[in-house]
This record gives C-alpha cells, sequence and structure tokens, in this order.
C-alpha cells in the first residue's frame, strides 16, 4: 500500500528519521518490562473501576446512576452489591485509586520507550497497519484521559467541562477495547522481547526479533549516562512515592499524613474531625432546616414522621463501619443509631426492600438507593451519634444513613425522607 | 473456483494480516462507538469529552515528552556526558544522583501541580471544610528530602569505589589488606 506523496525511504527530516533518537536505553527489552508491569497492574485498576460502578447500584435508580441511561450496551452491572466485609468498597476503590496513581509514572515510561514508534515512516504501510495505528490512537487517548480526569478529581480541581464520572467510565470502555486488543496483538512480542535481556540485539539482530520491534534501539545511540536498571529503579520509586499517597489517603489513621501531596491527608482535629465529603455550608442547610422541626418522613405501606427525640428513643446499635469515598480516601468510625430495618417495620414494610433516601440537601448525591441486601443487614443504620457524640452539621446532622461496604455518596446525610420499596423474594 | 488457503492468501496480500487481526480491530472499535453513543446520555458534554480525548494524547505526544526531554537535554546532555566521560575514568558518575531526584520531584510536580498550586483550593473547602495551603512548601520539602538522600547514596558511592581503588592499588610497603 502506497500513500500518495510518501516515499518510504525519504523520511522527512525531524523525528521521522531513524538517528534523531539518540536514547541508548530504548529497546524492546525496556518496553517489555513497562508492558508486563502494566498488563499485571491496569487490570486491577480496570476491574476495580468496574466493581465500584457495580457498588453504586446504577440499576436500583436514576439517581444511583448519577444521571447516566442505564440501558446502553456498556451498562451493566452483574450483582448486588454485598455488605460484607464492612471494608470491600474502602478496599477496592482504595486500591483503584492508590494502584492507578502507582502506575501513572510506568504508563509515562512506556510512553516514553515508544515515542519513536509514533513517527514511524512511511506513516502508514498496510490496510492492517492503519488500523492498528488508529486502536493504538484509542489506547493512548484512552490511557492518558482516564488518568488525568481521575488524578484532577481527586485533587478537587473540575477544570473539565464535562460531568466526571459519566467520562470516566465511557472513557475506560473506549480504554478497555483498545487494550484487549493490544495484549491481544502484542503478547507474543512482549514475551520475545523478555528475552532479549543484553544488548544481543545489536549483535545478532534476527534472534527472534521482528524489524519493527527493533526499531525502537536507537541506531546512533548517544552515550549512556545512567543504565536501564537505574531507569527502572527511578520509575519503581516514582510508583511507590505516588502509590503511598494514594495508600495513605484510604488507610487512614496514623498512615493518613502519608498522603501529604493530596487534600485528603489532612483531618481537622477532634472526635468529629474525620474527614467528610460535602460540608453543611456547601450543602445549604441552615440552622432552622435541621432545629426542632425537623422530622424524617418514613414512607412505606404507611407513612410515619418522626422527630431525633422519638428515633433516640427506638433501640440503638453501634458499629464500627467506613465512609470509603469514590475519590479513594476512608475513614472507620463508630456510628449510633436505629436499623434500617426497625424504620422499614415501623412504617409496615416486612421483608425485603430497597431504600431510596432523600436529604435536605439539594445538589447529585441528596438522593440515593441502598438495595435490600443493605436495608437488611443489621449493621446498616440511621446514624444519630458518632464516637459518642451527638452527629456535628457536616457530618449530617440530625440523622444520616451508614450502611456497611456501600460508596460514601449512599451515606445520605441530612435525612429527611426514606422510602421503603418491597422487592419480590 | 477459489480454495479457501488462496483466499486467505490474497486476504492477506491486501489487508496486510491475517482474518483475526481484522477482527479484533473492529471489535475494539465497536467497543469505541458504543463508549461513544454512552457520552450522548449527556449531549452537551460530548463535544467537549472528545476535545479532551484528543487533547490528552496530543499534549502528551507533541508537548509533554518533548518539553521533559529538552530539560533533560539541556541539564544531563552530549555536554554533561563529555564531562561524566572525563570523571568516570577516576570516581563515580554524578549525573544519575542529580537526574533521578530531578525526575522524581518533576513527577511529583505534574501529578499533583493542582494541590500545589491550590487550584482546586474552594471546591476542596466546600466539600472537606478543610482550608487548602502549604502544599508547595510540602513539595519543596519532599524535593528537598529527594535529593538529600541521593546526595547521601552519591557519597556513599564515592567511598565505596575510593575503597575499592585503595585495595586495588596498596600503598608500597603497607600492610597487605585483610583476607
Amino acid at each position: 500500500m502506497r500513500l500518495p506523496g510518501v516515499d518510504p525511504s525519504k523520511p522527512p527530516p525531524g523525528p521521522f528519521r531513524a538517528d534523531f533518537w539518540r536514547s541508548p536505553l530504548r529497546g524492546p527489552w525496556l518496553t517489555a518490562v513497562l508492558g508486563l508491569v502494566l498488563l499485571i497492574g491496569l487490570p486491577i485498576v480496570i476491574i476495580t473501576g468496574l466493581l465500584s460502578n457495580d457498588a453504586y447500584q446504577p440499576g436500583l435508580s436514576f439517581s444511583n446512576a448519577l444521571g447516566r441511561n442505564v440501558n446502553g450496551p456498556l451498562d451493566f452491572y452483574l450483582f448486588g452489591w454485598p455488605t460484607s466485609p464492612t471494608w470491600l468498597y474502602a478496599l477496592t476503590q482504595g486500591l483503584h485509586v492508590t494502584i492507578g496513581l502507582a502506575l501513572f509514572p510506568v504508563v509515562l515510561a512506556k510512553l516514553w520507550s515508544v515515542i519513536p514508534r509514533l513517527f514511524e515512516w512511511p506513516p502508514v504501510r498496510t490496510p492492517a497497519h492503519a488500523l492498528e495505528r488508529l486502536s493504538l490512537a484509542l489506547l493512548v487517548g484512552g490511557a492518558l484521559f482516564e488518568f488525568a480526569t481521575g488524578i484532577l478529581n481527586i485533587q478537587y480541581w473540575y477544570v473539565f467541562p464535562f460531568f466526571f464520572t459519566q467520562a470516566h467510565y465511557y472513557g475506560a470502555w473506549v480504554f478497555i477495547g483498545a487494550f484487549l486488543v493490544h495484549v491481544t496483538l502484542k503478547f507474543g512480542t512482549m514475551r520475545r522481547s523478555l528475552k532479549t535481556r543484553r544488548e544481543l540485539l545489536d549483535v545478532v539482530p534476527e534472534v527472534g526479533v521482528n524489524p519493527s520491534e527493533r526499531s525502537l534501539v536507537a541506531v546512533r545511540p548517544a552515550q549512556a549516562t545512567m543504565s536501564r536498571r537505574a531507569l527502572l529503579g527511578t520509575v519503581g520509586a516514582g510508583a511507590l512515592l505516588l502509590g503511598l499517597q494514594g495508600a495513605g489517603q484510604s488507610i487512614g489513621g496514623p498512615f493518613r499524613a502519608l498522603a501529604l501531596l493530596l487534600p485528603r491527608g489532612r483531618v481537622r482535629p477532634g472526635p468529629l474531625g474525620f474527614p467528610v465529603n460535602k460540608t453543611a455550608i456547601a450543602a445549604g442547610i441552615s440552622a432552622a432546616d435541621v432545629g426542632a422541626n425537623w422530622r424524617v418522613m418514613l414512607v412505606g405501606k404507611r407513612a410515619v414522621s418522626l422527630s431525633r427525640e422519638q428515633l433516640l428513643a427506638l433501640p440503638q446499635h453501634s458499629y464500627d463501619l467506613p465512609i470509603a469515598c469514590v475519590e479513594g480516601w476512608s475513614t472507620t468510625q463508630r456510628w449510633s443509631g436505629v436499623r434500617l430495618g426497625d424504620l422499614a417495620s415501623l412504617c409496615g414494610v416486612h421483608g425485603r426492600a430497597t431504600l431510596s433516601t432523600r436529604s435536605l440537601d439539594p445538589g447529585t448525591f441528596g438522593r440515593a438507593s441502598l438495595g435490600h441486601e443493605q436495608v437488611a443487614d443489621d449493621r446498616s443504620l440511621l446514624a444519630l451519634r458518632v464516637n459518642g457524640l451527638d452527629l456535628s452539621p457536616d457530618h449530617g446532622y440530625p440523622a444520616r444513613v451508614i450502611s456497611p461496604a456501600v460508596p460514601g455518596d449512599h451515606c445520605t446525610k441530612w435525612v429527611t425522607m426514606m422510602t421503603f420499596t418491597p422487592v419480590p423474594e | 473456483m477459489t480454495r479457501p488457503g488462496e483466499l486467505l492468501q490474497r486476504f492477506r496480500a491486501l489487508y496486510g494480516a491475517g482474518p483475526l487481526h481484522l477482527i479484533a480491530l473492529l471489535v475494539s472499535f465497536a467497543i469505541a462507538a458504543a463508549a461513544v453513543v454512552g457520552w450522548f446520555d449527556r449531549p452537551r458534554d460530548v463535544v467537549s469529552v472528545l476535545i479532551w480525548f484528543a487533547a490528552a494524547a496530543v499534549l502528551h505526544d507533541v508537548v509533554l515528552l518533548p518539553f521533559y526531554s529538552l530539560l533533560d537535554r539541556i541539564a544531563f546532555g552530549p555536554r554533561r556526558a563529555r564531562i561524566d566521560a572525563e570523571r568516570r575514568a577516576r570516581a563515580v558518575n554524578p549525573t544519575p544522583y542529580f537526574r533521578i531526584p530531578a525526575i522524581l520531584s518533576g513527577l511529583l510536580l505534574l501529578t499533583f501541580f493542582p494541590v500545589i498550586f491550590g487550584f482546586g483550593a474552594q471546591s476542596e473547602l466546600l466539600a472537606s471544610g478543610i482550608r487548602e495551603s502549604g502544599y508547595l512548601a510540602r513539595w519543596l520539602l519532599a524535593t528537598g528530602v529527594i535529593f538529600a538522600l541521593s546526595g547521601l547514596a552519591y557519597a556513599r558511592a564515592i567511598r565505596a569505589s575510593a575503597a575499592a581503588l585503595r585495595r586495588t592499588r596498596p600503598s608500597p610497603g603497607g600492610s597487605p589488606p585483610p583476607p
């Protein structure tokens, strides 16, 4: 296949010429090692990301899907979300953000190692080659889009003009499709290249190495100023530095301070200083809203309205439960309040039921739905107190939902209405 | 009548690879197309998402990578390498001990610049109630610690190489090195 005006033997000057690329470190072995790390790490990020979509239970309600259509070809979720272990979502989402951060320098190094290929000449050899390059554009664009939006989002810099969750979810699918093809087409190359550890390539170029793989090796290398091992060590140190940021904000406690460059490395002082995802001020909650006139309306077979005093008079239960944010931070505290199951009985709903809650907060996260697994779990509470104290305004006073292993967004604060809907057994 | 083998050969000649190659790529494009359909759930977002998608790849390949390569070349390029080559004859090559901490510090800056420069401070205050400040100092401190550790490693390497030199060239009349 010849493109008009393209002479395969005469590349334009600059990066299209083979002798433009001087680093002696580039070569199939380096690329293969970085590729192997990504082949192991990226599936963890992908799977935990899809599990997070599952944990939000988008099929339960429009608000859980955060405004997404849930009937498209890529909008599936496989099962209801379990309530045990309580730290399940803290773990999966902590891994998603921590491994994602740690792989960022690996992705950058991998792209650096193959950058001469972007300028290969002729740009297109065959239809197969053209399609493969198009797929690589989706692979690289998808990876960088996902890393960029994810990394900006955990730093609260909402500079992107689109809605994060939706863009990040479908962007992931573009990447997943291209990643699967890339692994399929390149797995053999990676395995062969891992065996070519030494600079044998220059001496015996024909041993199991096809010319396109060889093209990563500089034809006129500059003097080496650092070894390949040192480069890999640097990438590893970078992965560790970034991973510690994610791990610190996820594990919390004394480790939280490790996240010294993330907003969630800090907490406010005191027993109620643990992190919140939205302050009362941001949610527009006024003192009058949550004063003596506040009631929670329970809706089931009948409607019941309860004051905070009436809630406190019901049987109280205490559990250590985490709040785990989609941003990858989590915090475990001792919550006390009324079981969701008891509240369902009060309004005449017995047996399996889902719950949708409404908050005084009119924003996107002011509504959420929990599945019947969550409602039936004894540890799911309408919490009134935490760590032995009344909730503070920022933690959802007068009452908030807390449920094991659900995303923090679903632990609705400043609850004003709870609707229990029976579901068939 | 053409035999299947012949057909396959003609396909390969025309396409440049086997039919499975084509099928695998078409599956991936179909998934990408479905994702674009998904983005249309919020029609007003689609254009900006696509722009960001393309910009992510272009900015990396055409701006970020050439930029950091240039910085590296200015700091540790051929002139530096020549000096290193002269030094290597007698001591430890110092370049990696500057370059590696510089890369790590740059990586932290690239990843966390929104926090370091407080770009998300307003949204963070609304979310967490914490006023975001002091991250520039934290990054500078981290950079200082990384360079200091590298300096220690450099000092150790120099001492080790000096010790190795003494072992290979024992001073005349001195006691033999311990076994």
